[in-house]
């Protein structure tokens, strides 16, 4: 560990900035958020008035605040479950043991190269009411107009879609470098005990698998959460009525659109404790893991 | 050692004569929110303003749509970030009236030491924007509602294009005979649906808040449901049920469907007119008509939409100059024709107006005369008729929509605005206790 | 028989991979073709679906119309400037948490623990006014320094240097090599892999950034690439010319495309080491 003994001032010269910028960029608006959600602050900013918990309180309350909460939730889940799923079935064909297996391990990472804005606008041509090809397509095939700028359901598949689009190329990633780590003895063990391919993938496969899963689970929730501020802003704005204003978006909204910024900032603490919980949950999986491949 | 001495000499001297040049050049930026093809149209007025004197400019800068233009400024000037010169939608006004940012338009000849006719503007926007008899707001680009439709389905439903439907039955009627003659699948659009609604109170002589419509002083209370809303809710609904009414998303979304011959009518801002004439070219045949109503109650007016621009309290003396004269050169009679051409928003000074009469240009172009006869020939006289002012009005917007969506979908009228009216109720007594 | 139903099986593999992969390269691919057209064309109905000859009349279009010059070298410029930072700051604290003793090693911990749980959305009211209050709206600082701080790069590099044999450190403390110099001459030429790994994913992650950037700019000529897809879609929304639009759009999303395929072998390494961890 202590490799160059005798140095007492360098290690904290090296970590200094680093812990500056945690300090000042992300603990103290942290606090800060936290203070500013007792407030009441006046569209203009002039006045600021303590109302305890009045801020958190009416959140609780509002339905919209519960609509846009059940909406993300609902959004995350579909992303993580349909994401992850076609990720892996991709991953498993890409490394079996066929001619060409390097070139699919790098043709599906480039989407992960698109940031959310993009992936937006081209899922919102596919989706275009007039020209969309996906619309066409729909249209013949169930003879249902779908209309994203309209249609509440439209434009929450149009986000959904083009988030499970472009998630798949780092989800494929981990899974490929997930699965060239289970070692192949213990699968051709289980198919020389007599278990097909199927149940050998899920009794050996698979448990090997659940540190990457439980990593890209978490990866996963933070684009639901988070990074796909862009594809909102974006494509649908929240709308149509609040069918994409997940609670990101809606914090944007109050804080910076609705002037609302004490209630914005209540908003903040409660998305910190869900993130928190996340986070703490990734954790314990990976040290529980840890003692697992001991 | 001489030569460097000298190209270091040649160099200041160099950068001082740059910068005084630099600094008689005042360029003020301008946010605003002129989207699709009025951008253009707006980069050639300005354009044309800042020929005339290089050492006065103005900047345009795209905010994104009104709302963003809105917020953001509102969120920069506490900061320092605000541009002296902005353009806010009509939505806006109470807001910038309270924000304490701006100097209101009727101070800032007097700020100057210069005088400036205010009576030269048209009526109908001067009463918009107008608080105690004063101008607010700088007259620019107003505009209001009217129906837009499609007169060769007109003519391919057995319908005739010279008669419009004038009332919501009307429109009903029309919409299932277009239906049964397999025309369109869905008859009308509103763009900005949540003013829509505006409109038919002001049209109809109803309330939207108490204080004379929020004119008088804050509103402090919605003024709906009642009968009328009710009888309006029901109309749409029915409407919406038979397929005639799509609700086709906010703002210039319905365009789209109106241009690609999807929809036959949309209400839209007659800001729209040129970018859809434009788009449309010889497809078909576009007429307007004045916006749909009920027959059976009283007589109000179309409302003023659009936006007027504002100027921030910190713009200094010399930014100040150089947004006079621009504002000077926005009530050139030309610059004023040009703009109205090429928009539809309305002409904004009266010599303007006249100068379009003489040259025929409403016989030549009878859409663009469409929103003038409807705002001229309603009543002017109270609130109600002439457009309400509240300050959360962008919320307000948002409970108003979900409203309408919620009866395109046959939720009960007083279901639908009840629900609304709880909601803007909170944010009008959330305005008055943290907005003063 | 069975030679033969593994072929079968290996040529089904193949059927179902190149399918996917089309599927997946489609929109892109139909984007792209829209950004070739014509307005008329792009409104063709059936669709059409060959690049027509537009694309450079339309990318010069979508280039004037939202200043994309520079918005691009902003976007480049805080890209390289927070990924050069990002690798020299996450490499000092690695460093520092393998190789030394001392009372700070405790943070390491902690430091990933707060930089995972706090991400922008829970700070951001507060952190724009920071930014006002250290004048920094509407400039570079603003949009670099806040990112510096990455304790995936700590552990990237923490993982890697803790695989470095200690006889090489020991060899170097005995030439007399102070650690700075270990660290330079050493350490960083073994890292180059891990280095391009880090650097892949921090250029991609500020090169398509957007809520920070939407907050802390106003003026023009500070605004980002992908504040730009948005001027343009959404100044369009009335009547989308989607071959303009789409035109702007394939300039924006190909930098970081063309670096992640540059170093997609580095890339794939970095990935392969984080979910080893």
């Amino acid at each position: 560990m202590n490799r160059f003994p005798g140095h007492n001032i360098l290690p904290y010269a090296l970590i200094f900035p680093t812990v500056a910028v945690i300090a000042v960029f992300l603990i103290v608006p942290f606090v800060q958020a936290i203070y500013m959600s007792f407030f009441r602050i006046s569209p203009f900013g002039r006045v600021r008035v303590y109302t305890g918990l009045r801020n958190f309180e009416e959140l609780l309350r509002s339905p919209e605040y519960l609509q846009s909460f059940l909406n993300t939730m609902l959004f995350c889940a579909i992303v993580i479950g349909f994401g992850l799923g076609i990720a892996l079935f991709i991953a498993v064909l890409a490394t079996q043991k066929i001619r060409g297996a390097a070139f699919y391990q790098v043709a599906f990472i480039w989407t992960y190269a698109m940031s959310p804005a993009i992936a937006g606008v081209i899922w919102a041509l596919m989706f275009d009411p007039s020209v969309g090809i996906f619309t066409a397509l729909l249209e013949t095939i169930t003879g249902f107009r779908l209309n994203f700028t309209t249609d509440a359901v439209g434009a929450f598949l149009l986000v959904t879609i083009a988030s499970i689009w472009i998630m798949l190329g780092y989800n494929i990633c981990f899974y490929i470098a997930g699965l060239q780590n289970v070692p192949n003895e213990l699968k051709e063990a289980a198919l020389v005990d007599g278990a097909g391919p199927w149940k050998a993938f899920w009794i050996i496969t698979f448990p090997m698998l659940s540190p990457t899963t439980a990593f890209l689970i978490f990866v996963n929730t933070l684009y639901a959460f988070f990074m796909v501020f862009g594809m909102l802003d974006v494509v649908t704005q929240g709308g149509p009525g609040q069918a994409t204003e997940f609670l990101v978006y809606k914090i944007y909204r109050d804080g910076f659109a609705r002037l609302r910024e004490g209630q914005a900032a209540a908003q903040s603490v409660f998305l910190f404790i869900m993130v928190a919980s996340i986070a703490g949950f990734q954790i314990w999986t990976s040290t529980k893991r840890a003692v697992y491949s001991r | 050692m001489r030569s460097l001495r000298h190209v270091l000499i040649t160099l200041l001297v160099t950068m001082l004569a740059l910068g005084t040049f630099a600094s008689a050049q005042q360029v003020v930026d301008f946010w605003h929110g002129m989207t699709g093809s009025r951008v253009a149209v707006l980069e050639q007025v300005v354009g044309g303003f800042n020929e005339i004197d290089p050492n006065m400019q103005i900047n345009p800068v795209l905010m994104g749509t009104y709302e963003e233009g809105l917020a953001r400024f509102l969120g920069a000037y506490p900061v320092g970030q605000e541009p002296p010169l902005i353009q806010i939608y009509e939505v806006g006004t109470q807001a910038m009236h309270d924000s304490g940012m701006i100097i209101p338009a009727y101070q800032i000849p007097e700020r100057l030491g210069e005088e400036w006719d205010f009576g030269q503007y048209v009526g109908p926007i001067v009463r918009y924007y107008s608080r105690d008899g004063n101008l607010w707001s700088w007259p620019f680009a107003s505009s209001t509602s009217m129906l837009y439709y499609n007169a060769d389905h007109f003519r391919a439903a057995g319908l005739d294009p010279n008669k419009p439907p004038t009332t919501w039955d009307e429109v009903h009627e029309y919409g299932l005979a277009l239906q049964a003659a397999g025309v369109v699948r869905d008859v009308i659009g509103f763009g900005w649906p949540d003013w829509q609604f505006e409109q038919q109170l002001a049209l109809h002589d109803q309330p939207y808040v108490d204080n004379d419509n929020g004119r008088a002083d804050h509103g402090t209370q919605v003024m709906w449901p009642t009968e009328f809303t009710d009888t309006l809710f029901a109309k749409w609904s029915a409407m919406a049920a038979d397929g005639v009414w799509l609700y086709a998303g906010t703002e210039y979304s319905p365009n789209s469907g109106f241009t690609s011959g999807t929809l036959t009518m949309m209400l839209q801002s007659t800001s729209s007119l040129d970018g859809i004439m434009r788009t449309v070219g010889d497809d078909f045949e576009v007429r307007t008509a004045f916006i749909p109503r009920f027959n059976e109650y009283p007589r109000g007016n179309s409302i003023i939409g659009g936006n007027s621009l504002y100027v921030s309290d910190k713009a200094s003396d010399a930014e100040l100059r150089v947004i006079f004269e621009f504002f000077k050169y926005l009530a050139r009679p030309e610059v004023d024709v040009f703009w109205h051409k090429n928009t539809g928003y309305f002409p904004a000074t009266n010599a303007a107006l006249k100068q379009l009469m003489d040259e025929g240009w409403f016989q030549e172009s009878p859409n663009h005369l469409t929103a003038f006869l409807q705002i001229l020939s309603g009543r002017t006289d109270n609130g109600n008729v002439v457009g309400s002012r509240i300050g959360p009005f962008v919320d307000a917007r948002d409970h108003i929509r979900v409203a309408m969506e919620d009866a395109s979908r046959g939720v009960a009228p007083r279901d639908a605005l009840n629900r609304a009216a709880e909601r803007i109720n909170v944010l009008l007594q959330e305005w008055l206790e943290f907005a003063q | 028989m069975r030679k033969h139903r593994k072929e079968l099986l290996n040529l089904a593999t193949h059927a179902v991979l190149i399918l996917t992969l089309i599927a997946v390269a489609f929109p892109v691919y139909y984007a792209i073709v829209m950004g070739t057209h014509t307005h008329r064309d792009a409104y063709a109905f059936p669709p059409i679906l060959i690049p027509g000859d537009q694309l450079w009349q339309n990318m010069l279009v979508a280039w004037e119309r939202i200043n994309l010059g520079r918005l691009a070298w902003n976007s480049f410029f805080i890209a390289i400037a927070v990924s050069v930072g990002k690798i020299v700051l996450s490499i000092m604290a690695a460093f520092a948490f393998t190789h030394f003793k001392f009372r700070g090693s405790w943070l390491l911990f902690p430091l990933t623990m707060i930089t995972q749980m706090l991400p922008l959305p829970v700070r951001i009211l507060p952190a724009f006014y920071l930014m006002a209050s250290f004048g920094w709206l509407n400039t570079y600082w603003a949009l670099t320094v806040p990112y510096l701080a990455s304790t995936t790069g700590i552990i990237l590099f923490r993982q890697f240097f803790l695989t470095v044999p200690d006889e090489l450190s020991d060899a170097a403390r005995v030439d007399g090599a102070k650690p700075l110099q270990y660290l330079w001459h050493i350490l960083i030429p073994l890292s180059l892999t891990n280095i391009a790994a880090l650097f892949v994913i921090e250029f991609v992650y500020i090169w398509n950034e957007y809520l920070w950037p939407l907050v802390v700019t106003t003026q023009a000529d500070m605004r980002v690439a992908q504040i730009g897809l948005r001027m343009l879609y959404t100044s369009e929304r009335a009547a989308a010319e989607w071959n303009i639009v789409m035109a702007g759009l394939f300039m924006i999303m190909l930098p970081p495309l063309v670096i992640l395929i540059l170093l997609r072998r580095q890339f794939a390494q970095g990935i392969a080491m984080q979910s080893t961890k």
